[in-house]
């Protein structure tokens, strides 16, 4: 696992698998970080805001931090490089059906973190640097931790658990769709990410489905409002070392959170995963990258969409850990390595001369 | 970035001639194809700047006679920052073509005409062409490619770094990270856009990509490659919103020798322009699910 091009590969591997599976129970509980005791986080120089007066300004799950990177030739705060991605919780349970336990499997073969044995690897190496896996859920505000759903958003998840293996209920995701945001910056372990800056723009690259923003830092106003776009219309400006960016522009096609599916039978009220929970092309995010210290980005996205969802939440985590200096990230044909998903999903085979 | 405040001249002249030939329902009617007639009518209306078709002239690619006078990146590279599109023809075939419906007409942007194809490969490149409609990769939203995706018509941006060029391109969010940091190819593995590195050669970025696979084609006419396929691109700013953009193609399975494709890049000059993301897969699925 010395050489990074055989790393890539056993997470390509990965991520192969992870597509096919993505809705299994097992996998995604299995996807949770094996880091544990053995991840180490360099020392984040953060801490809580001193008074309630400061709180809105400065709410709870903020980092304040004394951290400052080094500066573009442009005098932008420079965050280039290469990231691995850190680390979340799944949205609270829901009060309704209590905490839902996946089942065990049904034979096959164990999952585990032998099969994950390249997220360990990136768990334990010691040259990079780790972020450390807490217990609170992702949505910060509510304090619940509960996504504040509209009614008819929990009766579109409920339908989308039950009819699964109908195409237009599949995860947007597992058909190749770009994920949106705030969900293209959940920590999934089939992804990574490049930033790079150039005068008047942040660039933002994910290896998953080779999805690219590029936001502008100048001012402009978002698009005209008729055109809507999967990955949202992106206006970024620095608020000291924090990099705020206001989406706008979505369609409808994505879901909001992520990742993490569901098991079998399982009840949509006890779903503790983003799965399933769409937003109408109303949404806008507000998004906060925040460089804590040299090596990790915590992220925070204030979600608004009053057609689906009875008031703005917020998330936060460390979305993004430094990878290794010689880390690429690696061309994720998903859809062109989809064909057997979509014959099995649709009847439609799109490439018979692929035997 | 430096925005220049130069009237973008081609692009508005054909999107207001485009209009006004057509009624306004009409004008309703493919107001969402609006931009690739805009692109189709910029290939009838672009005068060629250069004449392919004289193959004698143009045996040797040569670089422009002038030095690069346009604005450069803070370590002394062309800044080639910002938004670019091929006009032209190249999309639809490589070679001199007549025009057929939806196909604007074209002269071939390969150096003396005609592609060298071994005969075997003559022939599949003939089927290719009668099963284009189905057989073409795009039709089918595969990434499109090196160098086919430099001249679809649709935008591309630059985002260039001492270490890195990255192109994102609208069609299929496409996306090349080029290595200009001496790093080597990696090995023996197979890419839709193939794995890049890029070097300056004075002011000339030249990349060379390999790893491709056998899946995509040159252009909608059916001109392909066999994995064994070797692109080396040679951007060469003309100034500071054209390129010379000069590419040799090597595939010792398909031609019998290797050989340039020649065509211009043009800096998009429209302010507050941005690429909106031509996420074919999506379109794809709508079809599927109705």
């Amino acid at each position: 696992m010395n050489s990074p091009i055989a790393r890539r590969i056993v997470k390509l591997a990965i991520a192969a698998s992870m597509a096919a599976f993505a809705s299994h129970p097992v996998l995604a509980q299995a996807q949770a970080p094996a880091g544990g005791a053995a991840a180490k986080r360099p020392a984040a120089a953060t801490a809580k805001p001193r008074s309630a007066a400061d709180a809105r300004a400065n709410p709870p799950w903020r980092p304040v931090t004394t951290y400052v990177p080094p500066r573009t030739p442009d005098g932008q705060p420079d965050i280039q490089g290469m990231y691995e991605p850190g680390y979340f919780n799944q949205p609270a349970e829901t009060a309704v059906g209590g905490p839902w336990k996946p089942a065990a499997p049904k034979g096959g073969a164990q999952i585990g973190p032998t099969d994950f044995g390249a997220r360990q690897a990136i768990d334990t190496d010691p040259t990079t640097p780790h972020v450390t896996p807490t217990n609170k859920p992702m949505v910060v505000d509510p304090p619940d931790g509960i996504v504040p759903m509209q009614p008819w958003v929990a009766a579109k998840r409920k339908e989308i658990y039950a009819k699964q293996e109908k195409p237009e209920f599949l995860d947007p995701r597992v058909r190749c769709l770009q994920s949106g945001v705030p969900r293209a910056n959940t920590p999934v372990y089939y992804n990574s990410y490049q930033i790079m800056q150039k005068p008047g723009y942040v660039v933002i690259m994910y290896e998953w489905n080779h999805m690219t923003r590029i936001i502008p830092l100048d001012g402009r106003p978002h698009l005209d409002p008729k055109v809507r776009l999967p990955m949202g219309d992106s206006r970024g400006r620095w608020e000291g070392n924090t990099l705020v960016v206001d989406v706008t522009n979505f369609n409808d096609d994505s879901w909001v959170l992520g990742h993490g599916g569901i098991g079998e039978g399982q009840p949509a009220e006890t779903a503790t995963s983003g799965h399933g929970i769409v937003h109408s092309p109303e949404l806008h995010v507000v998004e906060r990258f925040t460089p804590i210290d040299k090596n990790i980005i915590r992220y925070e996205a204030t979600i608004e969409d009053p057609k689906a969802f009875t008031r703005p939440f917020t998330i936060a985590f460390d979305a993004m850990v430094r990878g290794r200096e010689d880390h690429q990230l690696f061309e994720y044909a998903c859809h062109e390595g989809n064909r057997d998903g979509i014959l099995m999903a649709t009847g439609v085979d799109i490439d018979p001369s692929q035997k | 970035m430096v925005r220049t405040r130069v009237r973008p001249v081609r692009p508005v002249r054909i999107t207001v001639r485009m209009t006004l030939t057509m009624t306004k329902a009409q004008a309703t009617v493919v107001r969402g194809g609006l931009a690739a007639m805009a692109i189709a009518g910029a290939a009838w209306w672009t005068t060629a700047t250069m004449d392919a078709q004289a193959p004698a002239r143009r045996a040797q690619p040569q670089a422009p006679r002038r030095a690069y006078a346009g604005p450069r990146t803070p370590d002394g590279k062309p800044d080639l920052n910002g938004i670019w599109q091929v006009m032209g023809t190249a999309h639809w075939d490589l070679e001199a073509h007549s025009p057929e419906d939806g196909v604007p007409g074209g002269r071939s942007v390969v150096e003396g005409g005609e592609i060298p194809y071994k005969p075997e490969a003559l022939a599949k490149r003939k089927e290719n062409y009668v099963n284009r409609a189905t057989a073409d990769p795009l039709s089918k939203c595969y990434l499109p490619g090196v160098p086919r995706v430099t001249y679809v018509p649709l935008p591309f941006e630059i985002t260039q770094t001492p270490k890195y060029v990255s192109i994102a391109y609208e069609i299929a969010h496409a996306r090349r990270i080029i290595y200009t940091d001496g790093s080597p190819h990696v090995e023996a593995l197979e890419f839709w856009m193939g794995d890049s590195r890029g070097r300056w050669e004075g002011d000339t970025l030249v990349v060379d990509t390999n790893n491709f696979n056998d899946k995509t084609w040159f252009d909608k006419s059916g001109n392909y490659h066999s994995e064994e396929l070797h692109v080396v691109e040679r951007y060469t700013p003309m100034g500071r919103n054209h390129i010379d953009y000069q590419v040799r193609i090597e595939d010792p399975k398909v031609f019998t020798r290797p050989w340039n494709m020649r065509m211009i890049i043009y800096r998009r000059l429209e302010p507050g322009l941005q690429l909106l993301d031509y996420d074919c897969v999506s379109f794809f699925w709508k079809k599927m699910i109705k």
